[in-house]
């Protein structure tokens, strides 16, 4: 199939990327990216509260939308209920905080383990899947996921109301309870996972992902287990979102089922794509148009997402491969 | 007994919306490899078109019927026209592409037109006169059928009949299959495939019109948030009879319907939706390509 082939043919069409990159190199442009993450940690010293917690949203929702990049960009695979491992971390960490008493931190490992379990059962039976069948399904497990919370499963998840009075985080003895503590904590855990990325793309199994995505079968023929290797990006990907959730529950301090929909699954996937597969600046790109942006232009919120939509369109018609694409990888 | 008849009735009814929706999913599947995400939203932008021409022509002395044909004709005349207009802007462009960009050009448009109801005919929900049609309800065996389900049940069989005569039994209907096996194929045999795809552009939404505008007049209200909602149930149901196969969303369609009545009838209403999505995928696992779909192997 000619779209298998579209990898390679990007990095000649996109001349400007590849002569930027270039000049700049690797190394460089980890430089600038190092120095951006830092000057991000004077923002509460520059911006008032609203921004801050702005800037603490774009920190967990840039986290889940790399992960969704992992899923998505660097596996292949279409997920489109991806809000369901971000709410499942989200829930875990509120009810054993609220209703069992547990230090948020504590809650960390439990909300990584469940998301990433649940995306791992998933996916195991759906991988085999054709993409736009494993993208109805995954919807489907978004839907079900939501519902179940609003029903109120097993009489622990609150209803549609959900889970209020979730509590602040501890370390060492001090209590991360303002607005500025709570984004150096996000913004903290993003500089880990982008670390994280890195090293993930750098590793034997970021290659073997990339090589399954650009050709599964050849890759079989070489010994690479599709099935396992897919799943298990499923589980990081899931998991990572689940970390992305209990620094939402804790940002928002109450978790309800309106915030993990499948509409905001359509947003993670947007954003991936709209920003560039399996690029890293690319998908931090997506998460500040879909999330700063807005609070820039308040004045037009009902207009929102008609232009969003509007621009979904326009930016695939004229940039197919999104705003900022992925290196072109060593032939 | 008198349950399991009411059910089947509101089954079969829900279900022939469904099918009617569903067949614009599959037949843009079948052709072009694309979920058309905004179809749904196409769908109730024909149930607004149509609430609107109701409540402007409403008292102006002519028969009710006739006032609600004259709806049905004017939905369908601009569902149709927004979706050729559709094809044109969101997905002509990208035929070439990677399929992954006509996914988010397909969620764009769906944004799109549902913000676009929703500034035009604003957030709330949209009531539907009252009256329109005769108020007539037939009793037996403990169930009661009113005049609106039998409407929409004649009618959704009526329009499927006139599909399924279409394609199979006209020339038209012939390109549109020829360009659903093999495009390449069809082009060489001398078919137009930009006007299959525009012909299908136009098929999919005036059927989805009238499903949509048979959702406002059946449940007797819209909102714009409602194309989600309903296309994706008519999705299910393409996927599960097997999305691409004209007959197979048919069928999907009344099963999904009636599927979805047992569970709210006979299991509880709040979990109607999880379990209609567990069907879902658990019919993915088991046969992906759905009751009716053929086994292809997966192209490498």
């Amino acid at each position: 199939m000619d779209a298998k082939l579209k990898p390679l043919s990007q990095s000649v069409s996109i001349k400007g990327d590849t002569l930027f990159s270039r000049r700049i190199g690797l190394k460089g442009a980890r430089r600038i990216a190092g120095g951006l993450w830092v000057l991000g940690l004077f923002v509460p010293a520059l911006f008032d509260n609203a921004w801050i917690s702005i800037a603490a949203i774009f920190a967990i929702y840039g986290i889940v939308a790399l992960s969704e990049d992992i899923i998505l960009g660097r596996a292949g695979m279409f997920d489109m209920g991806h809000a369901g491992y971000f709410g499942i971390g989200a829930y875990v960490t509120a009810i054993l905080n609220v209703t069992f008493g547990w230090p948020i931190f504590a809650t960390i490992p439990f909300a990584i383990l469940v998301s990433a379990g649940v995306g791992a059962l998933l996916a195991a039976p759906l991988i085999r899947l054709r993409g736009d069948y494993l993208l109805v399904a995954t919807i489907g497990f978004n839907a079900i996921f939501v519902l179940a919370m609003r029903n109120n499963l097993g009489g622990i998840t609150g209803g549609s109301g959900g889970i209020t009075d979730i509590g602040v985080p501890f370390l060492f003895g001090f209590q991360l309870a303002s607005q500025s503590a709570m984004f150096w904590l996000d913004w903290v855990v993003l500089g880990i996972v982008l670390v994280l990325m890195r090293n993930l793309d750098a590793s034997e199994f970021g290659r073997t992902l990339r090589y399954l995505k650009q050709d599964e079968l050849a890759s079989t023929t070489l010994g690479v287990d599709s099935r396992m290797v897919k799943t298990l990006a499923f589980a990081i990907g899931a998991g990572l979102a689940g970390l992305a959730g209990t620094l939402f529950a804790v940002q928002i301090s109450t978790v309800s089922p309106s915030s993990f929909v499948f509409t905001e699954s359509v947003t993670l996937f947007a954003i991936v794509i709209v920003g560039g597969q399996g690029s890293i600046p690319g998908v931090l790109l997506g998460t500040a148009l879909m999330f700063i942006l807005p609070q820039i232009f308040r004045d037009f919120a009902q207009y929102r997402y008609l232009i969003f939509g509007f621009a979904m369109i326009a930016v695939m018609v004229l940039r197919p491969q999104g705003l900022w694409p992925q290196r072109s990888v060593r032939a | 007994m008198g349950t399991f008849i009411q059910q089947v009735f509101n089954g079969l009814t829900v279900g022939g919306i469904y099918a009617l929706i569903a067949l614009g999913y599959t037949m843009v599947y079948g052709v072009m490899r694309l979920i058309n995400f905004a179809h749904g939203d196409l769908c109730i932008l024909g149930a607004f078109i149509g609430l609107t021409m109701l409540t402007s022509t409403a008292g102006s002395g002519h028969p009710g019927p006739a006032l609600l044909l004259l709806a049905f004709v004017v939905a369908i005349v601009l569902v149709a026209a927004a979706g050729v207009v559709l094809e044109l802007v969101a997905y002509r462009p990208l035929r070439k592409a990677d399929r992954l960009a006509a996914v988010i050009s397909a969620l764009g448009a769906s944004l799109l037109i549902e913000n676009g109801i929703m500034l035009i005919w604003g957030p709330e929900v949209a009531v539907f006169p009252s009256g329109l049609l005769p108020r007539i309800t037939w009793h037996a065996a403990g169930a009661s059928i009113s005049f609106v389900q039998v409407m929409i049940i004649v009618a959704s069989i009526f329009l499927m009949a006139a599909l399924y005569l279409f394609v199979n039994h006209t020339r038209f209907g012939t390109a549109i299959r020829a360009a659903a096996i093999d495009q390449d194929a069809a082009r060489l045999m001398g078919i137009n495939v930009n006007r299959v795809i525009a012909i299908v552009f136009v098929i999919g939404p005036t059927l989805g019109a009238v499903g949509g505008l048979f959702i406002g007049i059946y449940y007797r209200e819209a909102y714009f948030t409602m194309g989600w909602t309903y296309g994706l149930y008519a999705f299910i149901a393409a996927i599960l009879g097997g999305i691409g196969n004209i007959p197979g969303a048919m069928l999907g369609g009344v099963l999904l319907g009636l599927f979805n009545a047992f569970a709210a009838g006979y299991v509880s209403s709040s979990w109607q939706n999880a379990i209609t999505f567990a069907l879902l995928i658990a019919i993915l696992l088991v046969r992906p390509t759905g009751l009716l779909g053929e086994r292809v192997a997966e192209k490498v």
